[in-house]
């Protein structure tokens, strides 16, 4: 018995600048305001159409006290409605839903919502650490890097087995990433490296190589949402959001004892899937855009999402079904690993899922047609966003 | 026009310097009122699944501030979105969260302790950029005090007029448990306190306050699990005015009339006037009461003066919490203003309970002089 | 290899190729030839047809030409790179054309880049000399290897020490950090053609040594600057460097004191759920599962049971105080006992332990001799015997 929505929303425009680590000469005005001209050529509208905007990102990083009333120079906000939603790394994914929820519930008919982040201009890991409790776990700086997911693959699935199955996700990753002309960080790595680099990559925490973590990026997406009606009349192919379910977790990394809670990324996909009558997540979706913020933790999470058992997952990244041509291509974007301006990365993953959808995602679009899309979100204490996309009405 | 139920309001009351509690303790008081109201709980079937949280993460100093609170709002395995504007905010978008169908219940809850960072000011100079009103080093204190000179040429309104609203707001502040500054002042104290920043005196501003906030929203389907005496959510709208300070003219509430105007539409009112009983304004200074006031409609451009002297600010009910003159802390401001109209179209303001009211407007602002306004209308 | 205004003749034809602008020559159907005389010159082909380049190494004089250029190999170089005039060359007799001069002078512009000198890495090392900035390196004692694979490669090291640099061929026994990459990359990197984050990432540059004096050292150098390259400048972008700071002040609340005031007394207390039993340790106000009011405290611990260990050789910077914590160092992931079996809880683990800790050990804490009910009351975990 899925969620019984009031109408439905289809994604009409999206708009993406370039990720990368170097925008000196770009401000954030400036920048916001990129990413909202090109959604707003991709949908084929105008502002004047705009009935509310949706904006986030991360401010501590950039240390700007309520940053949607700068950016409003930019974003087109000025006279109109505008609301600002921030949920730490799932901001971008949570301004999807925000906006599904307002142009559903009938109150708006066309909502855009503005995702972006300037790593640059502040200092992240600083930012990150600032996450934590003041009085005690601000000190410990365990941070956001974490080798416990690797220990424990390496546990599961043998040590040889998990360092190479992590350093194939990863290559398989800047691949992907390679096509992508927006993508941050594109190596053009081959697979005859990963012996190499799983030994030679510098250690950040145990396991957790250097090479595996995902990047810090200055970038900016802005998607366009319309009622089904409004959907219909502007856009020859709007992408519908079937459901979307977010689980978040309490304040504290606790979940490393004897006995391990359930992962919130389980949680939602069986929730959201049960919900919706798919047994089946691997046969049903078509793409899936991951929030991987690293090699490990994108694998480890396959088989979280998937609701697979085992070593299902890894057996299916070691015969290629997770490639662009596989059974269920994962991160043709490149992924989280290779671009994160992290209030718009959440974003990403819906923006580039609902570009496969349409067909116009560029050199990274999957051939086979792509007609069901998943796309989750991470961020704070192992939160996840999970929503789904279809090509048609007809769920 | 849908609406949704509010069907409880807690609310913690305001302190200048709560440094006994932390905001999880605050919250969870918070919590614990509404679940004792309305026996609600956050059963996977039946309970709350969504909760919207209030916060701001240069007031907490923590990076994604409403990860310090998750569990004390019952976040766990639940969706939990921060709106990182005023509060008010928060109900309009949990209004859209249950038109939606996404959800039929929502818990939302706000807090902020204006008394941890060393200024409040310092805080607020972090809204301006960095190149230029940074460097100037505006605040929302002194970009006001320019709002209210500009706003006092134009309407004319006098030192005397200014001191009665805030006199007023004290005497209706000591009627409300919840309230902060609750001590009575004369007319005199007013006028002739010192000046904090030309024109706004001492006494025309808020003081430094703690607090936390909650509201339990529900369809009008499931509001009866939970209440027998709903309030209704009838009206939301919100405006953005620029941003550039030389970019505006300060004292015409372009931004506030607009949201009204959204706002009002929504709840089907034609005439403020006469289809509204009782006023809710966030008068962060004593030149915003009138100010808003004539921005929402209860009065015309300019008359704000002549409303107070006329009995406007009884007739309305305006403020009878004491208003954001009494202390509220600036990030949740408007859900206070906002759970004061739900007590009285309730019937449980107790004290400070006004006769008769059926339908109120409660407005916010998110930004320097006013960048960005709220209005909700809420209706028994 | 004789070198002329720091360039080789044979670098004029071997980036002819790269240099070639195929846009300007749709119209253009010509033979060239390069009668080059003296040390290091030679005999060169290139031929221009329907859009493309062939540039062909001869071994005598080229023939079948449109126009032959003859010149030495130092006129010829010095007019290549502007050092020296085309016009007076020509003049001179230095330079001889033979065929139509009008061909080269209109075709030659429109079909290729302008030369720059190939930059070397042995003069990117050498001019580390001249760049060195004495005033960065106050209280630096340090020797960075360079081991720069490939034909133009070599290795180096640079020896910063008393506010000076001296660089010396060959790689030291002792150096704190050794660069270790192709000498293409280390072009290329110094000419701000691929970036350092990425080319360390990808694989592309490896370090063997101290990592932080490898981060230092780029702070000691000037900018290298190619020849010609500052012919062209962008506009200096204005950037603001700032460090907003408020003060807080926080408050723990009634359960975050109580754990502090147990630290103080060598005590752990994890606060408690009435239904469910749950232990929250540090204490929390709630049970986050059953969202009801933690309502009493039960001491725990002191001892642990390690669940996961992470060993960290990338630390996060204090964000008060920038420090850098000392690498590596480890953390563990425990349960004390008497708490319940799915709430871990996270510290660090004592140095000398480094190497023995494993999954499943007992650890005990270790408490720092003057306790005030701070963070700073617990100092680490150890293996417990």
């Amino acid at each position: 018995m899925g969620k019984k929505k009031n109408r439905n929303v289809g994604i009409i425009g999206i708009g993406q600048t370039e990720y990368s680590s170097h925008k000196e000469d770009q401000n954030q005005v400036e920048m916001v305001n990129e990413a909202v001209r090109y959604a707003l050529e991709d949908a084929k509208i105008t502002l004047d159409d705009i009935d509310c905007v949706i904006h986030g990102n991360m401010e501590l990083f950039e240390m700007i006290h309520q940053p949607d009333l700068w950016h409003s120079l930019g974003s087109g906000a000025f006279g109109k409605e505008q609301l600002r939603i921030t949920t730490g790394g799932t901001t971008g994914a949570s301004l999807v839903c925000a906006a599904d929820n307002l142009v559903a519930s009938g109150m708006y008919d066309v909502v855009m919502a503005i995702g972006l982040e300037k790593l640059q201009e502040g200092h992240t890991t600083g930012g990150i650490t600032n996450m934590a409790d003041p009085l005690w776990f601000r000190h410990l700086q365990t941070g956001a890097l974490t080798a416990t997911t690797a220990t424990m693959m390496m546990e599961e699935f043998g040590e040889d087995r998990a360092k190479r199955a992590a350093m194939k996700y990863r290559i398989m990753i800047d691949k992907h990433a390679c096509l992508n002309p927006r993508a941050h960080r594109r190596f053009g790595l081959e697979y005859d490296q990963a012996e190499d680099l799983m030994n030679t990559s510098p250690q950040l925490v145990g396991e957790l190589r250097l090479i595996h973590m995902c990047s810090q990026s200055d970038g900016a997406c802005v998607m366009i949402f319309a009622s089904e009606k409004k959907a219909k009349e502007l856009s020859d192919k709007p992408v519908w959001i079937r459901d979307h379910i977010t689980a978040h977790r309490e304040e504290t990394f606790n979940c490393f004892g004897l006995d391990m809670p359930e992962m919130t990324h389980h949680y939602a996909a069986r929730t959201l899937f049960g919900r919706n009558g798919i047994t089946d997540p691997v046969d049903y979706f078509d793409v899936f855009e991951m929030y991987d913020p690293s090699a490990w933790w994108g694998l480890d999470w396959l088989r979280q999402f998937l609701l697979l058992e085992g070593d299902e997952h890894i057996r299916m990244l070691e015969e290629d079904e997770f490639d662009l041509d596989g059974k269920l291509p994962v991160n043709p974007s490149g992924g989280v690993i290779a671009s994160n301006p992290i209030g718009a990365t959440a974003m990403l993953r819906p923006a580039e899922a609902a570009m496969q959808i349409r067909g116009d995602a560029g050199p990274q679009q999957i051939k086979k047609e792509v007609k069901h899309a998943l796309a989750s979100g991470f961020g704070g204490t192992m939160w996840t966003v999970l929503m789904m996309l279809e090509k048609d009405l007809d769920w | 026009m849908k609406r949704v139920a509010v069907c409880a309001v807690a609310q913690h009351k305001c302190d200048s310097n709560l440094w006994y509690k932390r905001f999880q303790g605050m919250l969870l008081d918070v919590l614990e009122e509404i679940q004792a109201q309305t026996g609600m709980d956050f059963s996977e079937e039946t309970g709350v699944r969504t909760i919207i949280t209030a916060s701001d993460d240069v007031f907490d100093a923590r990076t994604i501030s409403d990860n310090g609170v998750t569990d004390a709002v019952g976040g766990q395995y639940r969706e939990e979105e921060k709106m990182a504007q005023e509060g008010l905010n928060g109900l309009g978008y949990a209004m859209a969260t249950i038109l939606s169908g996404h959800e039929d219940a929502v818990y939302v809850a706000g807090h902020c302790k204006e008394s941890q960072p060393e200024s409040v000011n310092m805080c607020t100079n972090l809204a301006y950029d960095p190149f230029y009103g940074r460097a100037m080093g505006l605040d929302y204190t002194n970009v006001a005090a320019l709002q209210a000179r500009d706003y006092m040429e134009k309407s004319g309104i006098t030192e005397e007029q200014l001191a009665k609203v805030v006199v007023r707001a004290r005497q209706w502040a000591s009627r409300n448990p919840n309230a902060n500054a609750q001590d009575l002042l004369e007319l005199g104290d007013v006028m002739y306190a010192p000046m904090l920043c030309d024109p706004i005196r001492t006494t025309h501003a808020y003081p430094v306050s703690d607090g936390a906030v909650g509201f339990l929203l529900a369809s009008e389907e499931r509001a009866k699990d939970f209440t027998d005496n709903p309030v209704w959510l009838t009206g939301f709208g919100t405006c953005m005015d620029s941003y550039f300070l030389g970019d505006r003219d300060l004292a015409s509430n372009f931004a506030l009339k607009k949201a009204a105007e959204r706002a009002y539409k929504k709840a089907g009112i034609k005439d403020v006037k006469k289809e509204v009983d009782l006023v809710e304004v966030m008068d962060c200074y004593a030149y915003q009461q009138p100010m808003w006031l004539e921005g929402l409609g209860f009065c015309g451009d300019g008359e704000g003066g002549k409303f107070i002297d006329e009995g406007g600010l009884a007739k309305y009910n305006v403020n009878l919490s004491g208003g954001m003159l009494a202390g509220n802390p600036i990030m949740i401001g408007g859900l206070y203003r906002a759970a004061e109209a739900v007590l009285q179209l309730k019937g449980e303001a107790g004290e400070h309970q006004a006769a008769d009211v059926g339908r109120a407007v409660v407005q916010s602002t998110t930004g320097g002089a006013g960048q960005f306004h709220t209005v909700l209308v809420l209706e028994r | 290899m004789a070198e002329y205004f720091g360039s080789k003749v044979e670098d004029i034809f071997n980036t002819m190729e790269e240099r070639f602008l195929p846009e300007g020559t749709q119209d253009v159907d010509v033979v060239i030839g390069y009668n080059v005389s003296g040390e290091g010159g030679g005999y060169w082909k290139a031929t221009i047809k329907e859009g493309t380049l062939k540039v062909e190494t001869l071994d005598s004089e080229p023939a079948d030409c449109t126009v032959v250029l003859n010149a030495t190999a130092e006129t010829f170089v010095g007019v290549t790179l502007g050092k020296s005039d085309a016009g007076e060359a020509l003049s001179s007799g230095d330079l001889r054309v033979d065929g139509d001069l009008t061909i080269l002078i209109s075709v030659l512009p429109k079909a290729f880049r302008p030369f720059t000198p190939i930059v070397r890495a042995s003069s990117i090392v050498e001019s580390m000399a001249e760049r060195f900035r004495p005033d960065k390196a106050e209280g630096v004692d340090i020797k960075i290897g360079y081991d720069l694979a490939g034909d133009d490669g070599g290795a180096w090291t640079i020896v910063v020490k008393d506010q000076t640099c001296t660089i010396k061929e060959g790689l030291d026994d002792d150096c704190t950090v050794t660069m270790i990459m192709d000498a293409k990359v280390f072009v290329d990197l110094n000419l701000g053609k691929i970036d350092g984050a990425a080319a360390f990432t990808s694989g592309q540059v490896k370090l063997d040594g101290d990592i932080a004096a490898a981060g230092l050292s780029a702070k000691l150098f000037a900018k290298f600057e190619a020849e010609g390259s500052s012919e062209i400048q962008g506009e200096e972008l204005i950037s603001l460097k700032c460090v907003p700071s408020i003060n807080q002040r926080y408050a723990t609340g009634p359960l975050m004191g109580k754990w502090f005031s147990g630290l103080k007394d060598g005590k752990f207390y994890a606060s408690t759920c009435p239904k469910c039993g749950r232990t929250m340790v540090p204490p929390r106000e709630i049970c986050a599962n059953c969202r009801v009011r933690a309502d009493g405290f039960v001491e725990v611990g002191p001892e642990a049971t390690v669940t996961l260990i992470d060993v960290v050789h990338y630390a996060s910077p204090d964000p008060l105080t920038g420090k850098i914590r000392q690498t590596p160092y480890t953390a563990l992931f425990m349960v004390l006992d008497g708490c319940s079996r799915d709430e871990s809880f996270a510290h660090d683990l004592n140095p000398k332990d480094i190497n023995d800790i494993k999954p499943g050990m007992k650890v005990r804490p270790v408490w720092a001799e003057k306790r005030t009910g701070t963070y700073k009351d617990l100092l680490y975990f150890e293996i417990a015997d």
